[in-house]
């Protein structure tokens, strides 16, 4: 600790319980992640791997839990693009215009925060069940959205609807508009400003905005629980999957949950190296 | 020829950005806005610009109507403030922008382009730095990306908000310089915003003065400076400052002095407004003649002493500005004699605005004294 408190005082000054108090504040810090994130998932891999190389890998090999990965996949590859748009879309609209009802924009961004993700499930049965106010509607025209693909990307869009939206407000808020105005004098038009200015400003908190989602995306339980319906190898995605094999077959379900730990944590990964390569532009390079 | 401006009209909710301004700039003219922020200034730049629509009135170029050109297709350069260049783009690139955005019936090839960029690198000094980021560069060479960047469309207008504020004093001064000069050799019509008297006098042809929306005098820079023509252009460009003042026919009382009153429009005026510019105040060459004053303070700025000086009778203290060599005798508290060598006096109706002005010169001179008294004794 002497050591610690020796590196962080500054120019010789006796700063001694300020260096004491960092010391104390980044251990507990430490402390709490490592015992409530690091140790937790740890102990999910050392789970997973204790019956043997060969029974994991038999494990996610089944065709239930391959039909859950390709699914999981194809929602998140469903959702994120679509909520990619409407990120963008909506922080433009947030920063570049004035308009009645932008506060409530504002707010109705936030709500898939503040709203449980079981709750959003129910409303979507609500709507589009088969006693919802659309069932019938949808019944007569061939469309299953509950229990179905439909359900399950409806879900998940509202869940992670927030990501990239909040992601982008801030940085384009701190930006103003006065290099869109600039290109604007030279001749550009809407699309041109889009794409060869705005977007590039921002293709650091988007991408960010998009991992981040995606791995909200991949790992959601609670609204896609509501609206799945549980049929094994059809409407399963990975993390429904881990939660019935809890129920049959333990060590199986630590296999599976370990895999979907990992895409989750590859997706960090990725985060983390942009962030390694391009740290400067990240944080807004003016 | 030339632009236009005939009563322009901008309202911000109940704050009256441009009230009624109309205004030609001629051919090639380098022309000053100057007025304090919220004088309205950026307003009509950004009207001018097509970034702001004005709530009426016209803008005129050679008999077309600006306003109704959208931004893209309005042909005015715009230098920003802040330059809003764009980071992700090299230099070069950055130039080549409102080029390559052009529809490809227009767009000029690539090897023009290029030959284009480098022909501008190299009149704004920076065909070195072509391949450098803006986040590299200096802010005196962001300031000539910016403007090598608007000149690439070839503008009929350029427009330049607030130049050098974000340049450091330095590189400021050398930059003016420059920046006359470069538009000498450009001579393309060009209208920049300052909040800095010093800056437009010495650059522009022709200086405009604004305050609270209104145009207050267009005037070459010697005008505005010697002939100001409200109590407002007196303060903000001369430092004229306040004295009491009576007019009673054909004559002017101030402070016990009596001076004469020529070109006075009388009995239209409500009220008069007097002021004295620091220059103006010059200590006495014999003590005990002229006005008794204590000196305040004293502060020597650039070969310059300001005086800050208590007249009695006076509850406001004046200003004066004297050179070196006076100001160097005097030191503060010390009780002094000073006379005013010049005068102007603004007749103000009953709106307050400005209907009969006069300069009037050191009583008992007809001719304007260019120095004080004192100078010929020492001669």
């Amino acid at each position: 600790m002497a050591v610690v408190a020796a590196t962080i005082s500054i120019g010789g000054r006796p700063t001694w319980p300020i260096s004491l108090a960092r010391t104390v504040l980044v251990l507990c810090a430490l402390l709490v992640l490592g015992w409530l994130l690091v140790l937790p998932l740890l102990a999910i891999f050392a789970e997973a791997l204790r019956p043997g190389v060969a029974f994991y890998l038999d494990a996610i090999r089944q065709p239930d839990t391959l039909a859950a990965v390709r699914l999981t996949l194809t929602v998140a590859a469903i959702a994120v693009p679509l909520n990619l748009l409407f990120g963008l879309a909506a922080a433009w609209a947030m920063t570049h215009f004035e308009f009645r009802g932008k506060a409530l924009l504002g707010a109705l961004i936030d709500l898939p925060f503040s709203v449980s993700p079981v709750v959003a499930g129910m409303m979507l049965i609500l709507v589009y069940g088969k006693y919802g106010w659309l069932g019938s509607w949808l019944e007569a025209h061939g469309v299953q959205v509950i229990f179905a693909l439909p359900g399950l990307v409806l879900a998940t869009v509202f869940v992670t609807l927030p990501f990239v939206a909040r992601e982008l407000i801030p940085l384009m808020q701190a930006q103003g508009s006065e290099q869109e105005e600039a290109a604007l004098t030279l001749g550009a038009n809407g699309w041109q400003i889009f794409f060869r200015v705005t977007l590039p400003r921002v293709r650091w908190a988007l991408l960010y905005g998009v991992l981040l989602c995606n791995a909200r995306a991949m790992g959601e339980f609670g609204a896609v629980y509501v609206v799945s319906g549980h049929l094994r190898g059809l409407t399963n995605t990975l993390p429904l999957q881990v939660d019935q094999l809890y129920e049959e077959n333990f060590a199986a379900a630590f296999a599976v949950a370990s895999l979907l730990a990992l895409l989750t944590l590859v997706t960090l990964g990725i985060k983390r190296l942009l962030e390694w390569r391009h740290g400067g532009e990240l944080k807004g390079r003016h | 020829m030339g632009i236009d401006i005939s009563r322009l009209r901008r309202q911000f909710g109940s704050f009256i950005a441009l009230d009624d301004i109309s205004l030609r700039i001629g051919d090639g003219e380098f022309v000053a806005v100057l007025g304090p922020s919220g004088s309205g200034k950026t307003s009509l730049l950004r009207i001018l610009a097509g970034l702001d629509q004005p709530d009426s009135g016209s803008v005129q170029r050679d008999g077309q109507d600006l306003l109704a050109l959208d931004a893209r297709r309005r042909g005015v350069g715009l230098v920003f403030q802040h330059y809003a260049l764009f980071p992700h783009l090299t230099v070069a690139q950055n130039v080549a922008f409102g080029l390559r955005v052009r529809p490809w019936r227009l767009r000029p090839k690539a090897a023009v382009i290029k030959a284009r960029v480098d022909e501008l690198l190299r009149r704004v000094e920076l065909d070195q730095l072509a391949a450098r980021y803006p986040a590299q560069l200096s802010g005196g060479q962001r300031q000539r990306v910016a403007l090598a960047r608007a000149l690439a469309i070839e503008p009929r207008l350029l427009l330049l908000d607030e130049p050098f504020g974000a340049l450091d004093a330095q590189v400021r001064v050398n930059l003016r310089r420059w920046l006359r000069e470069f538009h000498r050799s450009l001579g393309i019509t060009s209208l920049f915003v300052t909040h800095d008297q010093d800056e437009a006098l010495e650059m522009a042809d022709r200086v405009i003065v604004m305050n609270r929306g209104c145009i207050e005098q267009v005037g070459t820079p010697e005008q505005v400076y010697h002939r100001p023509a409200t109590p407002f252009v007196s303060k903000f460009i001369a430092r004229g400052q306040a004295v009491p003042g009576e007019v009673t026919a054909s004559s002017l009382r101030v402070l016990g002095a009596s001076w004469r009153l020529e070109g006075f429009a009388d009995e239209t005026w409500h009220a008069v407004e007097v002021h004295v510019r620091p220059e103006h105040i010059v200590s006495s060459p014999r003590p005990g003649e002229g006005l008794p004053a204590r000196l305040l303070g004293v502060r020597h700025v650039a070969g310059t002493t300001l005086a800050s000086l208590q007249v009695d009778g006076m509850h406001e203290p004046l200003e004066a500005a004297w050179n070196g060599h006076d100001g160097g005798r005097h030191a503060s508290g010390e009780r002094v004699t000073v006379q005013f060598q010049a005068l102007t006096v603004f007749g103000l109706d009953r709106e307050g605005r400005v209907c009969a002005r006069a300069d009037c010169h050191t009583p008992h001179l007809a001719s304007p004294v260019v120095s004080g008294p004192w100078r010929r004794l020492e001669a």
